[in-house]
């Protein structure tokens, strides 16, 4: 534990003001160019209070984040392997594993952040959002798996590869179908029936129900009757971190040894 | 058991698929002493020292770092080392304090001791005006300097440097040697470093071990190296039969060595001033017209030259 505290403490100490204004900024750009613009798009026959589509957009805009948090911890992964950052941390005497800790560590704080961020700016956009504590934690807690997941595949990827060209390309293609294969900007419902099994194994649309469940709850009458239930949502969010560790885990376990 | 020698390996081998990087190594280093790895580009230094630092796992034989295995207990082995890399390895967005600062933290030592010592060894490799910088602003030398400093944090016995001095101007070499030397001294560190450089191995080592294709060619101290050259060298640069003057040299009993490239012959022998108007009698004996004779103490490039058939591209 200590050296992958160590470790990630650096990452922090190298953040530079441009970074931290990056990932500040990163959601608030995606609520209003994105948000904003898609609610003047498809939003026109909705509602007369025009927040819901704030609302619905906001947990998907959060798992996005999670994505983008994923793919950057993913490469600063990549490129501490090419410079042979990594070897100092190798003749080290810290376990293997901690330098994984620290990578998931990293991905997950950025993602909380980004998401706590985010949560702010839709209320003030106009988002009714519940105030239950419970809830708060529980929709941290599904953030956090995905995050978790997603930077697992990003760290194998990132593992497997030494190419920055290669692991772009790869994280990019795997990118597409999670956002539009999911439930994040439209209900299920109005989806075609291959859309809609796609989106049912699709993680992204776990988190993006729970979300709505447990924080975002006026966004749920646009999301139709079939949102997934919670437990569903806890149960394949939990199955998909495990399964990003285990990956991220056997291919860091290759690459340094 | 007491340790006697701080480095230890047998028959040691690395395979990476086909390729055979290090053939059958056997290394024995005593405490205190500088051991340089002296040889050409893929000759398997780099290797030889990943598997020391437990970096690489070994194929066949066995090594062990202060009488630790580094197979069996590669944690207590990486205890008690320090390590500089071929490549510089330096996270440039860190100043030099906290890049010694995040060094002392991973072996854990305490707050005291990370300012003590990287004071200490800032003030010694001479960035102390520079340590507030960023490592992206330093030139190659003073980031070598920082990576020995950096693998000095954490008072190690035994400190790897992989090519230290490459591709710095001289008086940074200098300084470098000047830090080695002075380390030996004062704190009795066993020091393993590999080189293309014939000088620096001469100037810094204690034993010297010629590599080549993965094998330690021979091994000694730099000075009985070059004593088996004999006393002197003459390098002769000839027009002619320069075979045949090779043969006939090698006839007389003062030559110790021949050994004949392109058009120069270099020729090892007991005293050189009183050989010398001998060898020219023989030249011109056989007809050949003699361009450039020159005489010099023989080096461990002669040595070089004369176990691997090679010139070894030094500078
Ligand atoms: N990871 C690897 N995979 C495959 N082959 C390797 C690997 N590392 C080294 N080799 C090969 O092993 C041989 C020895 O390499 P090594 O790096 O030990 O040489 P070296 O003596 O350090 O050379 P240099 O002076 O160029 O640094 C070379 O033929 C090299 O191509
Ligand atoms: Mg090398």
């Amino acid at each position: 534990m200590h050296a992958a505290i160590t470790i990630w403490n650096k990452q922090l100490l190298k953040l530079s003001p441009e970074e931290t204004f990056g990932l500040l900024l990163q959601p608030i750009l995606w609520v209003v160019l994105f948000g904003v613009g898609m609610k003047g798009l498809i939003g026109q026959g909705l509602p007369s209070d025009d927040n819901f589509y704030i609302s619905f957009m906001a947990p998907g805009i959060i798992a996005f984040s999670a994505l983008g948090g994923a793919i950057a911890g993913g490469s600063i992964w990549l490129d501490e392997r090419r410079r042979g950052i990594v070897n100092e941390y190798l003749v080290a005497p810290i376990s293997r594993l901690s330098i994984l800790r620290r990578n998931a560590r990293t991905i997950v704080t950025t993602t909380l952040f980004q998401a706590r961020v985010l949560i702010i700016v839709a209320l003030r956009k106009g988002s009714a959002i519940a105030v239950d504590p419970i809830g708060w934690i529980g929709g941290m807690l599904l953030v956090g798996g995905f995050g978790l997941g997603f930077a697992g595949i990003a760290l194998a990827v990132a593992s497997k590869t030494t190419e920055p060209g290669a692991y772009h390309a790869l994280i990019f293609l795997l990118n597409l179908p999670l956002l539009f294969l999911s439930t994040a900007l439209y209900p299920l419902e109005a989806l075609p029936r291959w859309m809609q099994i796609g989106a049912q194994i699709n993680p992204t649309s776990y988190v993006v129900d729970g979300l709505r469940r447990l924080v975002f709850e006026d966004g749920l009458s646009m999301a139709g009757d079939d949102v997934l239930p919670l437990w569903s949502c806890f149960l394949a969010i939990g199955l998909f971190a495990s399964l990003g560790m285990g990956l991220a885990y056997s291919a860091f376990r290759s690459a340094v040894e | 058991m007491t340790v006697t020698n701080s480095i230890e390996v047998r028959g040691l081998v690395k395979r990476y698929g086909d390729v055979t990087a290090v053939d059958g190594v056997d290394l024995s280093i005593a405490p205190n002493t500088i051991y340089a790895l002296l040889g050409p580009n893929g000759a398997g230094k780099t290797t030889t020292i990943s598997v020391l630092t437990t970096l690489t796992r070994l194929s066949a034989g066995s090594a062990s770092v202060m009488g630790l295995d580094v197979s069996v207990q590669p944690n207590a082995v990486r205890q008690c080392i320090g390590v500089t890399f071929q490549e510089t390895v330096l996270d440039d967005a860190l100043n030099a304090w906290q890049t010694l600062d995040f060094h002392g933290r991973l072996y854990r030592q305490d707050r005291a001791t990370r300012k003590r010592k990287s004071q200490e060894l800032l003030k010694m490799v001479e960035l102390e005006e520079a340590a507030e910088r960023r490592v992206r602003t330093y030139s190659g030398g003073m980031k070598r300097r920082l990576e020995l400093a950096r693998g000095l944090m954490t008072d190690p016995d035994v400190l790897f440097l992989d090519e230290p001095t490459t591709g710095l101007d001289p008086q940074n070499r200098a300084n470098i040697w000047e830090y080695i030397r002075d380390l030996k001294q004062r704190n009795g560190l066993t020091l393993l470093l590999t080189t293309h450089y014939m000088d620096e191995a001469e100037e810094l080592a204690d034993r010297v071990g010629i590599i080549d294709h993965g094998k330690i060619i021979v091994e000694g101290s730099p000075r009985e190296l070059v004593s088996q050259m004999g006393a002197d060298s003459i390098t002769l640069v000839a027009s002619g039969d320069t075979v045949r003057l090779a043969e006939r040299l090698k006839t007389l009993t003062v030559v110790e060595t021949v050994t004949i490239g392109d058009q120069v012959i270099q020729i090892g022998v007991d005293s050189g001033n009183r050989r010398l108007p001998e060898i020219i009698g023989l030249a011109q004996e056989v007809g050949c017209h003699i361009e450039d004779i020159s005489l010099a103490k023989p080096s461990l490039s002669d040595v070089f030259l004369k176990y691997t058939g090679r010139q070894l591209r030094d500078k």
